[in-house]
This record gives structure tokens, sequence and C-alpha cells, in this order.
């Protein structure tokens, strides 16, 4: 039977501009996805999200995959291309407004 | 026997019924960080707060990797479970900024009536991020232990109309400066409920209850909810550089039924508590036998740390 765990990175709070999620492992997963949740909106927010890998949890790079963009209440997700290793985070940009967010990785393997 | 079952008798050493033996090689066994309470109107909200708890990070299956040795992995095997805090923290004296707390919970219940003691053991390490250097004007400026506040364990309980709380912390350091003493839980006699929530309103507080985040703290270490333990300071292992791990043992062993503290370990140092009783509060609604284990992890600089632990282990007779 596989492992799945889903975590918080962050929970029912306003983001605008850039901010990168808490560095997360994942070393043990086959699959990773970002679960973004706009719970409310300020103005016309659009959300850029980047998958960013490091090898030791402080120095991070893009991931190859590109940016993924929406805008919207509701669920968004970003799926994280395969092979990335182990540490893992969400290098995001929220332009336009502010997005209240309740902010998950679901991981599997 | 089978093989689990030799390393956990030889590595631990548990009561008769052993509630859990966790090794996160495996996975997280149900351990999880301890969130707020989504409760409220209009959409699931969280109860106004004076500390906030959403900004502590996940507990995370760490293969404690790192930028030069790359992957330490566990005693175990690769995986630890990692309490971590984010890069944080307000001054010793103050409550904790948000996020400079790590929190791992389980959720467990009594479940045999002639049940009198409850164990809690586990092999940890610690340490904290090897982000930056933090410049010539000390040795060694690329090791950080003295970032590292306080780490612990211990249990929620609440059983016979009592809730209360135990446990051990290693109070580290305070305020950069090394500590290296260990505590355990007991709140301040004479202190208010007010008090014991830093003197602030707007939060349910009671004095006792959360000691993690309340609790008057004092420049030179005191805190309303911790007592020193008497004769215990103790160096552990910190082995020379943020990137090296030892795998050490700590214990924790309380008498539920009289409400006092039985033995704390760690490595091959006891300290026989028999005799310190256990402070309580009055009960909560419908948690009566609760068990929750719990460990915990606090960051003292702008910095996060990190306490891995391989593998834990939860025991009653």
């Amino acid at each position: 039977m596989k492992m799945f765990n889903d975590s918080h990175l962050e929970v029912k709070k306003y983001f605008t501009g850039r901010f990168d999620t808490n560095p997360y492992e994942a070393g043990w997963a086959d699959e990773a996805i970002f679960f973004i949740m706009v719970e409310k909106i300020k103005g016309e927010p659009v959300f850029t999200g980047q998958v960013q890998l490091s090898q030791d949890g402080v120095n991070w790079t893009d991931d190859g995959s590109s940016p993924v963009s929406f805008s919207g209440m509701g669920m968004h997700l970003i799926k994280v291309q395969p092979n990335f290793g182990n540490y893992l985070r969400l290098a995001v940009n929220i332009e336009g407004g502010e997005m209240f967010l309740n902010l998950h990785i679901a991981c599997k393997g | 026997m089978s093989v689990d079952e030799i390393l956990m008798r030889s590595r631990f050493n548990p009561l008769k019924n052993v509630l859990c033996y966790d090794v996160f090689d495996k996975g997280f066994n149900g351990w999880m960080t301890l969130m707020p309470n989504f409760t409220e109107y209009p959409d699931f909200d969280v109860p106004k707060t004076l500390v906030n708890k959403d900004q502590w990070p996940p507990v995370m299956l760490s293969s404690a990797t790192y930028r030069y040795p790359g992957t330490h992995g566990s005693m175990s095997g690769t995986y630890s479970l990692k309490v971590s805090t984010r890069p944080i923290a307000n001054p010793y004296v103050e409550k904790p900024a948000e996020g400079s707390m790590g929190h791992a919970i389980k959720r467990l219940s009594f479940f045999r009536p002639e049940s009198r003691f409850l164990q809690l053991e586990c092999w940890f390490s610690y340490t904290a991020e090897q982000d930056k250097v933090d410049g010539v004007d000390r040795p060694q400026p690329g090791l950080h232990e003295n970032s590292i506040r306080d780490f612990g364990m211990g249990f929620d309980t609440q059983k016979n109309g009592n809730r209360f709380f135990t446990g051990m912390r290693y109070l580290n350091a305070v305020d950069g400066k090394l500590i290296q003493k260990w505590q355990y839980v007991h709140s301040t006699e004479g202190v208010t409920d007010k008090e014991w929530a830093y003197g602030l309103e707007g939060d349910w507080c009671k004095k006792g209850v959360d000691h993690w985040w309340f609790g008057r703290r004092y420049p030179n270490g005191d805190h309303d909810g911790y007592k020193d333990v008497p004769d215990g300071h103790q160096k552990l292992i910190y082995n020379e550089t943020d990137c090296k791990l030892n795998w050490q043992y700590m214990r924790l062993k309380v008498d539920t039924l009289n409400r006092h503290y039985v033995e704390i370990q760690c490595q091959d140092r006891i300290w026989d508590m028999r005799g310190v009783e256990i402070d309580a509060v009055d009960p909560y609604n419908r948690i009566d036998n609760l068990i929750n284990p719990v460990f915990w992890v606090s960051t003292d600089a702008n910095r996060r740390v990190f306490l891995y632990i391989d593998s834990i282990v939860v025991s009653q007779e």
C-alpha cells in the first residue's frame, strides 16, 4: 500500500506580493501536488506559482517547469513535475490584490 | 520474536502495555502538527487568540539532508520525524513569535481501568539550519547550536476529572546564551490566569494549560510553566557542526493515577522524580481519558531549528 500525506503550508491568511512557502521535505514521495484554496479575495488578484527545488533546503532553483497562474476563488492546484528530489517549495507572486489562502502540499509514494 | 520487537526491546524500556511503537522510516504513524480549532462563523474561522498557531510548520518525514555531507538519514533507516520552526524568534521573555515553534502531536486514549503509569520514550537528535555564517567576531561563526532555544516532550492528559500537562524540556539557550539544563512541566503557584497569558486579554486561558506558548518567561531562563530538574544540567551531544546528528535517548514516566512524576531520563542519566506533584486544572468537556503525547522545539534566533525523532514508544501499566 502506498503512503499518502497532506500537510498545510499556509492556513487562513491574506497574502499579496512575493513570498516563498516554507521548505518541505518529500523525498519519500513519488508525486506531489500543491493545492491552493482561495477562500477570500480583495481586489482582482492573480496568483503565479513557480515550483522550486533544493539540494539542502537553503539554496533554491526553479524546477524547469513553467510558472502557473490563476485568479478567482475556489480550489486551484499546481502539480509538481516528476523527479523532484527532496526539498520542495512554491515561489509565489500575487499581483492586483490580496488572496486569503489555505495552501497545502499532498504527497504520495 | 520479530526483528522489530527485538529492536524495540533493545533500544527502549517499555512498560507492560505498548500503545505505540512508531518508527518514522515507515511513515508518519499519525503524528501531525497541532492546529487551531476551525469552528467559527462564517467559514470555519479560528477563535480569537493571543498566540497564532497556524504558522508552525507541518511535521515532515526528513532524510536530514545537508549542503556538504548530503543525507544523514535516521537511526532506523532514511527518515525521521522532523519538527521544525520558521526563521523567526522573539526575545525569550516575550510571547513566542508566530512560527518560532514546531509541535507534533498524536491523539490516543486510556484503555485499561487499572492503568497507573504512562511513559514516553524516543530516540532523537537536533540541529539548527546552516543558513548563513554569522560573522567573524566569534569562533566558529558557522556553528549555530545557540540558535536552539528548547525542545521537549510530554503528555496532555485528562483522567478522573482532571486535565494535566506533564513533560520534560531541554532549555538549551536563552537569547543566545547556552543554558543546557532539563526542566519539567509544572506551573508556578499563585500565578493568575491573566498573568499566565502575559497579562493580556483576548484568549481563553487557564494557568497550567498550554505551557508551550503561555506562562511568563524571565531573563535567566525561568518560566512560569516549568521548574528546574534538580541537578538537571546536562551537555547533550552537539557534534562540532550543524550537519552532524547523533541519535540520543530520552524517557518520561509519570503516574497518572496519583498525578506524580516518576522518572526523567536522557542518554544514560536518570532523574528520580518520585513525589513531584503534577498540577491539574478543571476538565474540558468531551475529552475524558485523553492521552496526547507531544513533542516540540523552539528557535532562539531568526533561523530554523529542527528536532528529529527516529522512533517513539508510548506505553502503560
